[in-house]
């Protein structure tokens, strides 16, 4: 395992993703580079097939880059073994999908306390933390509830939730105002805002949903595989 | 460790139910694969002890001590001697429940109608009485009483072919320990019908008393010792120690599988095809377990993708799965173990020769008739083990469905 001390919580240098062999390769990444520092609130957008997931499917270690570079929190991920990624998103990484992805047989509680479990919490400190938690994510009294029994914006909240849990350095965040209407994405976006200003948790958002931008900090622009623009919210 | 256990166990737990129909399935499927096999090898294994039990007390026990030619040629002058210090340390034995000298006189029985050759045996009546089927299968007249003398009793086979009743005479002929012609009158006691044609019709019982003198054998000689064991599986283990410390040098001890060959393979082979049709059995009823512990891994994929993807281990979801078909198996077993012991217990006693509609001399292996009342075989060992390789079968079955997960593309997955 190799281990490289920046102060950026994701460096990306020159990453290219193919897919496919022999004649027919798709280039899904084309050279991306790439620095986001701690605390952090970027959007990534683009047209589909601009590589947005492939990118944030690199930074979080579930896809290994064809070439270059790709630095998460200091380790550089290329070098790691599949049992060392795995040990990685768990310390380091909160997941929110899209189609929230949460465990449908554990309650809410469950869910958000999962993470805790598999990184060993003692049980007392995962219980104070979930519920708070779940307090701040507004399903206080829902804990016992599963997915099933939850609105779509409530189940993305316990995934915010299980994200967050275990204070990760990084959130990676796929579309997950996709499957919910515009006021609970609002919430969700200012529920994750403020986890962003409170905890200085750095976000990482692919989204194809304007209304993402205005919490942004950061906004990345990609375009057949490569970034072609980037700019800060001030700009 | 012990939460993240726990947790796992739940999620596994919970998982199982979430399909009930399906899970029900399985649970089914598993069921039937172990009482299935549990009512049919516990009823075959009754059968197959019954008629060992029942031939080795009316013949020659489970364990035989005789002269080491005889069995090459059962014939009048091969004896063994000094019985009774062998039947006395034998009775001392805690693994023997009783033990019966046997004088066998090879011979011919003639009356008026004809001659027919037939196997004396020299039996203590009290003895038979109290281990041997013999003496309920009497239709006509008595069985044998001590010092019952010329009193004889007869197949009934063969006293259709000696045309002779109860109370009537026969001449038998044999020879003596020393070659010479004996031959003397016995008179019919009672006549029995076991079922097996060639006992009926070749075999004659009187007092052993009667049958040393006939022979000239003495008190403390006899052609064969029957030992009666407590424990018939067991026997093999004492054979050898008995062989040691209490053969004389003439003498040989047997097991009924020895003595009588025919019955041992003709069980042995039947025993074998059981086998194999109970194992093709399985196999069936494992593929469905199978097909459905896999449909429900397979359609769960996505799940066990975002699973890896917010960090737990291959091992851990390895683990979950390995739970889910130790659950099934925990389940499922225990309940067929007791459905097929219930259903052994429901047909206990019941006769089959109502059912087969067939001639008990019919049901007959090595010449001897199967008893057909049902009576199982309930060994705690046999049916522990039945369920015990089911179990593993089913933990075996959840391999795969581990290995695929293992082969998960957590990025092709969640793309899905």
């Amino acid at each position: 395992m190799s281990t490289v001390k920046s102060n950026d919580i994701v460096l990306l240098q020159n990453i290219k993703k193919d897919y496919g062999q022999g004649k027919v390769v798709t280039e899904a990444l084309r050279g991306v580079d790439l620095k986001l520092a701690k605390g952090d609130f970027t959007v990534m957008m683009g047209p589909s097939g601009s590589g947005k997931s492939t990118l944030l499917n690199i930074i979080g270690g579930l896809d290994r880059a064809t070439s270059g570079k790709a630095i998460i929190n200091g380790q550089d991920v290329g070098s790691l073994s599949n049992k060392a990624l795995s040990l990685m998103r768990l310390n380091n990484i909160g997941f929110v999908f899209q189609n929230y992805n949460l465990i449908p047989v554990l309650t809410a509680y469950e869910n958000a306390e999962y993470v805790l479990m598999l990184q060993g919490i003692p049980p007392f400190r995962r219980r104070e933390k979930v519920m708070n938690l779940l307090q701040v994510i507004g399903l206080d009294g829902l804990e016992n509830r599963f997915p099933r029994e939850l609105s779509g914006g409530q189940q993305q909240r316990v995934a915010i939730a299980r994200a967050v849990s275990s204070d990760p350095q990084l959130v990676l965040a796929d579309e997950i105002t996709a499957n919910v209407d515009s006021d609970t994405a609002q919430s969700l976006l200012e529920l994750m805002s403020s986890l962003n200003k409170n905890n200085n948790t750095t976000f990482l958002f692919s989204t194809h949903d304007p209304a993402v931008i205005k919490f942004a900090k950061k906004i990345i622009i990609l375009k057949d595989g490569m970034i072609s623009d980037e700019k800060t919210s001030s700009e | 460790m012990i939460s993240k256990t726990l947790m796992v166990m739940r999620i596994a737990w919970r998982s199982i139910w979430r399909s009930k129909r399906r899970t029900l399935i399985s649970i089914f499927s598993i069921v039937i694969g172990t009482g299935l096999p549990t009512f049919t090898v516990c009823l075959a294994w009754g059968f197959y002890n019954g008629l060992i039990d029942d031939v080795a007390r009316l013949m020659a026990g489970h364990v035989t001590y005789e002269h080491v030619e005889y069995r090459n040629s059962p014939s009048n002058d091969l004896w063994v001697d000094d019985i009774q210090a062998i039947n006395s340390a034998l009775n001392n034995d805690d693994e023997v429940l009783l033990t019966k000298q046997m004088v066998i006189l090879q011979g011919v029985a003639h009356t008026a109608k004809g001659a027919i050759g037939v196997s004396l045996m020299g039996i203590e009546p009290l003895k038979e009485i109290s281990i041997s089927f013999l003496p309920d299968s009497i239709v006509a007249g008595q069985y044998l009483s001590q010092g019952d003398g010329r009193w004889a009793i007869i197949g009934d086979k063969l006293a259709e072919r000696l045309n002779i009743k109860v109370g009537k005479k026969f001449v038998f002929t044999t020879n003596d320990i020393n070659g010479e012609l004996a031959e003397d009158l016995f008179r019919v006691k009672g006549i029995f019908k076991t079922g097996s044609s060639a006992f009926d019709s070749y075999v004659v019982q009187s007092d052993i008393d009667f049958a040393r003198m006939l022979s000239g054998l003495d008190s403390n000689a006899t052609s064969q010792l029957g030992i009666i064991v407590k424990n018939p599986d067991e026997h093999k283990k004492i054979l050898e120690e008995w062989q040691n410390t209490l053969a004389k040098n003439d003498g040989i001890f047997l097991s009924w599988k020895q003595i009588m060959p025919d019955i041992a393979t003709m069980i042995s082979m039947d025993r074998g095809s059981l086998i194999i049709i109970m194992i093709m059995l399985v196999i069936l009823v494992q593929f469905t377990m199978f097909s459905t512990i896999l449909m429900s891994v397979l359609e769960r994929k996505r799940e066990f993708a975002s699973l890896l993807a917010i960090g737990t281990k291959h091992v851990e979801l390895n683990f979950q799965i390995f739970f889910e078909t130790l659950i099934f198996g925990l389940i499922a077993c225990p309940i067929g173990s007791l459905l097929g012991v219930g259903a052994l217990k429901w047909v206990e006693g019941y006769d089959m020769s109502k059912l087969v509609e067939a001639n008990p001399e019919d049901m007959s292996i090595g010449g001897f008739a199967m008893d057909l009342i049902i009576a199982p075989f309930f060994s705690t060992s046999l049916i522990l083990q039945i369920s015990i390789i089911i179990f593993l079968l089913v933990l075996i079955l959840g391999i795969i469905p581990m290995f695929l997960v293992s082969r998960i593309s957590i990025v092709d997955e969640l793309r899905a």
